[in-house]
């Protein structure tokens, strides 16, 4: 247990993407049987140092890693695995249909006879290894039946088990809570705690601050690739915390936002008693010119808030309403008539024509205005799209007759939100519209959408990205369990304040953290 | 980039399926003195109409992403129905053709209303529908080939010359212009092709993709059904020839989605993919006599076209940008665009937005 090298030491970790730093000389370390905490904000460089750790990025020349006294040779998985470092990631890549056991074993194999599974033999084995993570229960089970934090802890036994299962020294947990009801954290900690008690050191990554206090871990504050102070939650306050992830650059360049002039419209867009999915009783209105943010963690209802909005499903109860229309749900094409545009997440999957032309992407949603019998005037279809292009500064430029998949990410989010503003929609929904995004398509497509708002639209951005909310947003809602919990207005919305409200799980939580 | 330019301008991706047709043709005359005439031409073009439209119909659906694999037991159904309600029923020609041709679009319908309502994957409903369609026959027909109905008329129909060649083939060719039209000159045209690229994206613009879906399954069965009465007029009754023409039909349609637009079922392609098939069909059979040749080439050239169709696309994508190793040991989920500038900023989205 008490062994002497410690679980991690890394030393001046640096790693760029394209000029920019994502990780600057970062170094931590952590002993044997600790758990330590690793927070940071967007693109604080949490994610590339699990990356390093896990051997898939290599990092630049000169950083030195050590994981339980054996040097980890980066940039290699292979090395990563042998030296002792074992993950754990969000998405736990377990499968609900199947049985504990096969859940386990599909990984580490079943004892055999001949080429028989020994079906005794294999259930001792694993309920042996849940008994590492201090999980008590029968591996006959389907995982379907677990709750999510009993199915983190399969996953996590499962890590502990196998090939050099002895040798491991450092286990890292990437925000294994993030889609966890509050109530099932306790037991998450409690197994990841149980875990470290056998000299293992885990690094503990999360978003959730009041997981801090609960966990009574060391803190290690990344900011902006860099490492910004390590310290014991027991000393910290909440607000030191706050502080440290943000920074002090509160004032965010939000000048356009502040100076764009608001043209008060008639309509305002309704939401009364909305139930749908995990969004549970939520009301509120936003009124033409009005830029609305809607913040929360993943399982809040922000995920889904945008479509639910635009219809996309019919709603279990409640009311959508654009003026005095209601929208029904369940049918985008009426939405659309009620002047509801709707902006998708997902590029790939639900928002882009991948294989269509650039042009075909513009024009889908009102080919009607183009159609002259007997023919789709291509022509005009062109000329609209060439104004698009300039508008909009989409490159390649005159692309237009490129397939959608030749554009870069942030060209074709470009094209997917001329595609919207064209209809010139009385409400706008969108939904992390500047997700995977360069940062000239970034500008621009904010700079889009304070114009459309300015002209009258009523604007709503679900966004994980909480600067952007800040910077152009005149209003953050935060959800929370598909429930608005705050919202922000004026001078209360900075970026510490949203972030504050949007990690905080709720009160339960803080009454558990001060048990512990 | 350049160099798909140039790629381009040669054509020899676009316009494979025009060398390797020239290939054939200059490969026959010098083989055997038999290939290269005004008879082999014409038949050729009208041998191949039936089939040819057929392909439209199928085509129509496949625009979509949805699969009909009843357009040749709806074919056949049609044309046992024109003969029999001919020769049975004493139904005159014109009404005989409508009822017929209205019957396949009726089968249609029920496959758009298996697809769309019932929700049944396209291929599934279709391969069943098929598979009744056959029982259907069997019953009205008592499995033995009816007369031919007695009227010359009827077989002038089809058979009746326009410059030497039968008149099937220009009706071929007004298929195949009327819908060249609607499949790229017509919204219609237009919301089956963005059906086809992503059905959700589609729904989320506003296109009616269960609307247009029924459509296109109604208007396969339609021209299913004009197949089949074209096919009982030239040829005669047959209770086995539909299904015999899928899969020549699915041939033509894959191999003309590799043609003129690459990557997008076309009309004009598939009409090409069906002759350059034909024709190598025909020269092989003048130069060896044997009977297996056409199952073997419609089979092949399906497999070239699907595995080409795919090859191409894995190249396009590949060309755009380096793929990351799919198996990391990480197996993490933020994936990094490829552009270099996209990546920088990747690990932010990764960082407070677990839902990546």
């Amino acid at each position: 247990m008490s062994e002497p090298s410690p679980a991690l030491s890394a030393a001046n970790v640096g790693k760029s993407f394209g000029g920019t730093a994502a990780l600057d000389d970062f170094s931590m370390s952590i002993a044997a049987g600790e758990v330590r905490a690793l927070v940071g904000g967007n693109g604080s460089g949490k994610s590339t140092f699990i990356k390093v750790l896990s051997g898939y990025h290599k990092p630049e020349p000169g950083a030195q890693i050590v994981i339980g006294g054996s040097p980890l040779s980066t940039g290699d998985p292979a090395s990563s695995r042998r030296v002792g470092a074992r993950f754990v990631h969000q998405e736990l890549g377990l499968v609900d249909e199947e049985t504990v056991l096969d859940n386990l074993a599909v990984a580490n194999g079943y004892p055999t006879f001949g080429g028989t599974v020994r079906g005794k033999a294999a259930r001792r084995a694993a309920a042996a290894t849940l008994a590492r993570v201090g999980l008590d229960i029968d591996p006959r089970v389907k995982l379907g039946q677990l709750t999510a934090a009993e199915k983190t802890g399969v996953a996590l036994a499962r890590t502990l088990d196998g090939i050099g299962a002895g040798q491991i020294k450092l286990l890292v947990l990437d925000e294994p809570t993030a889609t966890l009801p509050a109530a099932e954290v306790r037991q998450v900690l409690q197994m990841v705690h149980t875990v470290a008690d056998q000299g293992i050191g885990v690094l503990y990554v999360t978003h959730r601050l009041d997981e801090i206090f609960q966990l009574g871990a060391t803190v290690t504050i990344l900011r902006n690739g860099r490492h910004v102070v390590d310290g014991s939650s027991e000393k910290m306050t909440r607000a030191d915390l706050v502080n440290y992830l943000v920074g002090s650059e509160f004032e965010d360049a939000r000048d356009e936002a502040d100076h764009t002039e608001r043209i008060g419209s008639q309509v305002t867009f309704e939401v009364s008693h909305l139930r749908a999915g995990p969004l549970d009783d939520v009301s509120f209105s936003v009124a033409g010119g009005e830029i609305v943010g809607i913040s929360g963690v993943t399982g809040s209802g922000r995920e889904s808030i945008a479509g639910t909005l635009f219809g996309r499903e019919r709603p279990t109860d409640g009311e959508v309403r654009v003026g005095d229309r209601p929208i029904r749900g369940g049918r985008p094409d009426e939405s659309i008539k009620h002047g509801v545009a709707f902006l998708p997440a997902d590029r790939k999957r639900e928002s882009g024509l991948m294989n269509l032309t650039v042009r075909e992407n513009l024009t889908v949603s009102s080919l009607r205005e183009f159609w002259r019998a007997p023919l789709l005037l291509r022509r005009r279809e062109r000329a609209e799209t060439r104004s698009w292009f300039e508008r909009l500064g989409i490159q390649p430029a005159g692309g237009w007759e490129l397939p959608m998949t030749a554009l870069s990410g942030g060209n074709q989010q470009k094209v997917l939100v001329a595609k919207w503003l064209r209809l010139e929609p009385s409400v706008l929904l969108l939904d992390e519209p500047t997700q995977g995004v360069d940062v000239g398509a970034k500008a621009e497509i904010h700079h889009q959408i304070l114009t459309a708002a300015s002209s009258g639209a009523a604007v709503i951005v679900a966004s994980t990205d909480i600067d952007e909310l800040v910077a152009i947003c005149h209003r953050i809602l935060i959800l929370r369990h598909g429930q608005i919990a705050a919202e922000l207005t004026g001078t209360q919305m900075t970026i510490a304040a949203v972030t504050e409200q949007t990690l905080i799980s709720d009160g339960s939580a803080l009454h558990l953290m001060s048990e512990a | 980039m350049d160099r798909t330019r140039f790629r381009i301008r040669l054509g020899l991706d676009r316009f494979s399926g025009l060398y390797l047709w020239a290939v054939f043709i200059i490969m026959f005359t010098i083989w055997t003195p038999l290939f290269f005439t005004t008879s082999t031409l014409h038949s050729i073009a009208s041998g191949q109409a039936v089939a040819g439209i057929l392909t439209i119909g199928l085509l129509i659906p496949l625009v979509a992403g949805v699969f009909d694999l009843s357009v040749g037991a709806t074919a056949n159904v049609s044309a046992i129905a024109a003969i029999q309600l001919q020769s049975v029923h004493h139904v005159s020609i014109p009404l005989a053709i409508v009822l017929a041709v209205g019957l396949g679009a009726v089968i249609g319908a029920v496959n758009g209303f298996l697809v769309v309502v019932f929700k049944i994957n396209s291929f599934i409903a279709t391969l069943a529908m098929g598979s009744v369609l056959a029982a259907v026959l069997t019953i009205f027909t008592n499995n033995e080939q009816p007369s031919p109905p007695a009227s010359p008329t009827w077989t002038k129909l089809t058979e009746f010359q326009v410059g030497g060649f039968q008149i099937i083939f220009v009706y071929f060719l007004v298929i195949a212009i009327i819908a060249w039209w609607a499949l790229e000159h017509t919204p219609a045209g237009r919301y089956l092709h963005v059906i086809g690229s992503n059905n959700e994206a589609a729904r989320l613009s506003g296109v009616r993709v269960g609307k247009w879906v029924w459509i296109s399954l109604i208007s396969s069965g339609t021209i299913a059904g004009i197949a089949g009465v074209a096919f009982a007029s030239l040829l005669g009754p047959s209770l086995t020839f539909g299904p015999s023409l899928l899969l020549p039909a699915f041939a033509a349609a894959f191999l003309g989605s590799t043609q003129l637009q690459p990557g997008r079922f076309n009309v004009w392609g598939s009409v090409i993919a069906i002759y350059v098939l034909a024709t190598g069909i025909q020269g092989f059979q003048f130069v060896t006599g044997v009977q297996w040749l056409s199952d073997m080439f419609n089979g092949v050239a399906l497999i070239a076209a699907v595995a080409f169709a795919g090859w191409r696309q894995r190249a396009t994508a590949n060309r755009r940008g380096p793929r990351r190793p799919s198996a990391t040991a990480d197996g993490d989920t933020a994936d990094p665009p490829p552009d270099a500038s996209a990546a920088a900023e990747s690990p932010s989205r990764a960082a407070l937005s677990p839902s990546e």
